[in-house]
């Protein structure tokens, strides 16, 4: 696949691909050398890490990827594998079992012998047990404690078996909990996890260990000699002696670094820096995608905006190719709320296409008539409408101004009304705005009852479509991959027809990393790449 | 300046750092957005785990009892928690001065020996070549905007020579000495840069006033040396109206040098108020900005005193 393709081109296939490795944007010759270390890699992090808490921490756990394991992961098609755990439970294979008439179920996992935690402790169930009871102690602040509640009881008849009695049928079990990571009880039971030291100096039983953390600088982790997980060949992992984590949360000075060669990888490039990197010599992009979309939100209480030839009319006066080149070409144009990425993505599904024609017809068909400033307008009802974004978001507020110029060209006035932080959220879910552009970010299950249901925890449209509710539940509440996709594409059906919300572009991850760096693989997922970092290695 | 003078000075700061306190805490808890906000759009976190963190933080209560408690605590010399990381204020504000110190103390001392150098230099030679070289040179300085400084310093000595690492303070793993020096080189050269602009004006000012003084025709005619003159005579007078304007550049260095730290990934009080800042973490926030305050307070008495040692007129004032 070219990686100079149009982005509007790129396919599902050639995103897969994409992924797999192959999507190298630049790849040439050799730049500046890597300043004197020895199978050490050097990553920075554009933000300042609060915690290495991996159920306390706002941000994306790289750091924590590479130090702290779970039973499962999420693979860079979005995929479950087993990690501490032998085999991803499933009804198949026996590690899920329905009870209670088909109201609640059990899971089994199977540990993983042999494994030790950094301090050289066995790794066992207690400990799976005890991060159950650790993360859903009310005392403790966690960002999620998501999946805690779901679980009646845990039983653990031996070190190597973990038997979770849920209270009812949860197919998206596999989401938190057990795959952020898993807390050794050897050192933390009995510690108050609000303050405990393991904030700083995280024992897990990953590839590399922490053995220094400097606040505002840097975190030092090296290569854990015991790690259990081995190549191909039999060669015990990881490749890589160091992982250096650098703070830069300048993004200017994130790319001297990597001109300067005191930098090796940043997964996260903001578009706009990630455009100077083109073409620098030894220096690769990849874009990888993640599971995170940009969506035109109507508010469905605006009488006007609840007529659906109003928005399929501005569905049709959307063009997506300029929002993409206004944001440095970076973001994937997409069809389907469903992200690319998924099993249940229907790839025949087609949001309305740019068509301004046909945009201009349908609102004459709705009685609205240009008036003496352009505007449309029928009787008293004009076609102007607050338009929100999250204040402080560029690329957001760059796509904003695209689209207000696209539908002005239709007759409709689309007026910025920004606001930051809680007042934005206060305005999205108490429906203070009439158009609002934003993104949603889910994890590798994700759960389109809150976007869509009529009672959908951040269905703040006020959408409501009785037939879509009853997908969904049968959707989030089967254990059968086969069914969950039937239901998946009949929610993608409903949703275009319906457009309560205009699919628009699918984020990427911009990554900047020194082309001798291999074994290297994008993960889309809120797990970040580096849970495949035992894998990367440098290359002679 | 009498001791009783400056217990004086000293009883008056503590109404002013309570009013600034009342003043500090209603701008950050009023700022739009909350320390909550990263979650705005992460559907994980439901409106109901929100309640509870609001709950948790102690963010439920009313602004005024907010404020009563903060203060209560802080007098006690309780600082709070962070929001963002979990860890006591003080211990954050503390581990991130040592750096900051030592960004300000090395630029701080650089632009001082440049201003006085240039200043003097500029003073004695007012209105010729010299003097409007270095008169260009300082609003160069002062124009030039430290951040775009910065990015062409370290692209030519980092990125294109390679001498000098391009941020950070030391080399991860291998920190000595010299290495600290290399990664304070850059950050202090900026900073010395634009605070040596302002002052090299302050100097040559005052030189120019006390030049102009009949003591200093005297000192000639006594037939002393130009440099004695200047240097003894000149310059122990005309540095003392500019040591107030240095103070209070000295408090403004010690509370963070915003840009400078955050363009060099320098892990001083200034990346740590950027970063609360954003996170809108109203402990840490309140910390800082209060330590500033104080700074500020702090530096002006200092001010006073070090006037009132170089000038014996100010001494019982």
């Amino acid at each position: 696949m070219g990686g100079r393709a149009d982005p509007a081109c790129w396919s599902r296939r050639a995103l897969l691909a994409g992924i797999g490795g192959t999507g190298a944007l630049a790849l040439t010759g050799c730049g500046p050398a890597r300043r004197g270390r020895d199978n050490t890699l050097v990553v920075g992090l554009t933000y300042d890490l609060d915690t290495l808490n991996v159920y306390s921490t706002g941000f994306l756990g790289d750091v924590e990827a590479a130090v702290v394991e779970g039973l499962l992961a999420p693979d860079e098609h979005a995929r479950y594998v087993p990690v501490l755990a032998t085999e991803v439970p499933t009804l198949a294979n026996g590690g899920i079992q329905l009870t209670d008439g088909g109201k609640g179920m059990t899971i089994t996992y199977k540990l993983r012998p042999g494994v030790l935690w950094h301090d050289g402790q066995p790794f066992t169930s207690a400990d799976v047990e005890f991060t159950w009871r650790a993360v859903k102690n009310p005392a403790f602040i966690a960002e999620s404690k998501d999946g805690t509640d779901e679980i009646v009881a845990i039983e653990t008849p031996d070190p190597l078996t973990v038997i979770c009695r849920y209270g009812r049928v949860s197919p998206t079990f596999a989401t938190t909990l057990f795959t952020f990571g898993i807390l050794p009880r050897h050192l933390l039971e009995g510690v108050d996890l609000n303050t405990a030291p393991y904030n700083e100096r995280p024992i897990g039983t990953g590839p590399f260990r922490v053995t220094a953390f400097k606040r505002g600088q840097y975190v030092l982790t090296e290569r854990f000699p015991n790690y259990w997980r081995r190549d191909a060949s039999g060669r015990r992992l990881p490749y890589l002696d160091r992982l250096i984590f650098k703070i830069i949360p300048n993004s200017n000075t994130l790319m001297t670094q990597i001109r300067s060669g005191e930098l090796d990888l940043v997964t996260q490039t903001p578009y706009d820096q990630a455009k100077q990197m083109r073409g620098m010599p030894g220096v690769e992009l990849l874009r990888a995608p993640l599971l995170s979309w940009q969506h035109l939100d109507f508010n469905m209480r605006n009488p006007l905006l609840a007529d659906r030839r109003l928005r399929l009319a501005i569905a049709h006066a959307i063009d997506r190719e300029p929002l993409v080149r206004a944001q440095g070409g970076f973001p994937i144009p997409i069809q389907s709320p469903v992200v690319p990425v998924f099993d249940f993505f229907d790839p025949s599904v087609r949001a309305p296409a740019f068509d301004p024609a046909t945009a201009r017809r349908l609102l004459d068909e709705a009685g609205f008539r240009p008036g003496s400033d352009g505007v449309r307008q029928r009787g008293a009802d004009r076609l102007a409408f607050r338009f929100l974004v999250q204040s402080g978001k560029g690329n957001d507020e760059l796509a904003q101004q695209v689209i207000i110029a696209q539908l002005k060209a239709i007759g409709i006035d689309a007026f910025a009304d920004n606001r930051t932080g809680v007042a934005y959220r206060q305005a999205r879910y108490t429906g203070q705005y009439d158009l609002n552009y934003a993104n949603w970010v889910t994890g590798a299950d994700p759960i389109y009852s809150r976007f869509y249901a009529t009672k959908g925890s951040n269905n703040g449209q006020k959408y409501s479509n009785p037939a879509l509710d009853r997908i969904l539940q049968a959707m989030e509440g089967t254990l059968d991959p086969a069914e969950r996709r039937c239901q998946g594409f009949a929610m993608q059906r409903i949703l275009l027809h319906d457009l309560p919300s205009i699919p628009i572009t699918s984020n990427v991850a911009v990554v900047t990393k020194r082309a001798g760096l291999a074994g290297f693989t994008p993960n889309p997922t809120n797990m970040t790449p580096f849970v495949g970092c035992a894998f990367w290695r440098w290359q002679a | 300046m009498s001791a009783r003078l400056l217990l004086g000075r000293l009883a008056a700061a503590v109404p002013l750092l309570l009013g600034i306190s009342l003043i500090l805490f209603a701008v950050v808890h009023l700022a739009p957005g909350g320390p909550l906000d990263v979650y705005a759009d992460n559907p994980s976190v439901t409106p109901a785990a929100l309640e509870r963190l609001a709950e948790a933080y102690g963010l439920k209560e009313p602004l005024p009892v907010q404020y009563a408690m903060w203060l209560k605590a802080t007098v006690a010399g309780d600082w709070g928690y962070s929001i963002r990381t979990g860890r006591p204020v003080l211990t954050e504000v503390a581990e991130r001065l040592g750096p900051t110190l030592m960004l300000a103390g090395a630029a701080a001392a650089l632009a001082f020996v440049l201003a006085v150098a240039l200043g003097t230099l500029a003073a004695a030679r007012a209105g010729r070549w010299v003097d409007r070289v270095i008169d260009a040179l300082t609003l160069g300085g002062l124009s030039l905007p430290s951040f775009w400084l910065a990015l062409v310093l370290q692209y030519a000595f980092a990125v294109r020579l390679g001498w000098l690492p391009s941020a950070g303070m030391e080399t991860i793993g291998a920190s000595s000495f010299g290495d600290r020096l290399a990664h304070l080189a850059l950050p202090a050269t900026v900073l010395a840069i634009v605070n040596a602009a302002s002052w090299t004006r302050y100097i040559r000012a005052g030189m120019i006033d006390v030049l102009s003084r009949d003591y200093i025709r005297t000192a000639y005619a006594k037939g002393m040396s130009e440099r004695t003159v200047l240097l003894r005579h000149g310059l122990r007078n005309a540095i003392v109206p500019a040591i107030s304007v240095i103070a209070l550049d000295l408090a403004g260095l010690v509370s963070g040098a915003v840009i400078t730290e955050a363009v060099f990934a320098w892990p001083g009080i200034g990346s740590l108020f950027v970063q609360s800042m954003d996170g809108r973490d109203y402990p840490v926030l309140m910390g800082v900005l209060l330590m500033g305050s104080a700074a500020v307070v702090l530096a002006n008495i200092m001010a006073d005193l070090v006037q009132a040692v170089l000038d014996p007129r100010l001494r019982d004032g």
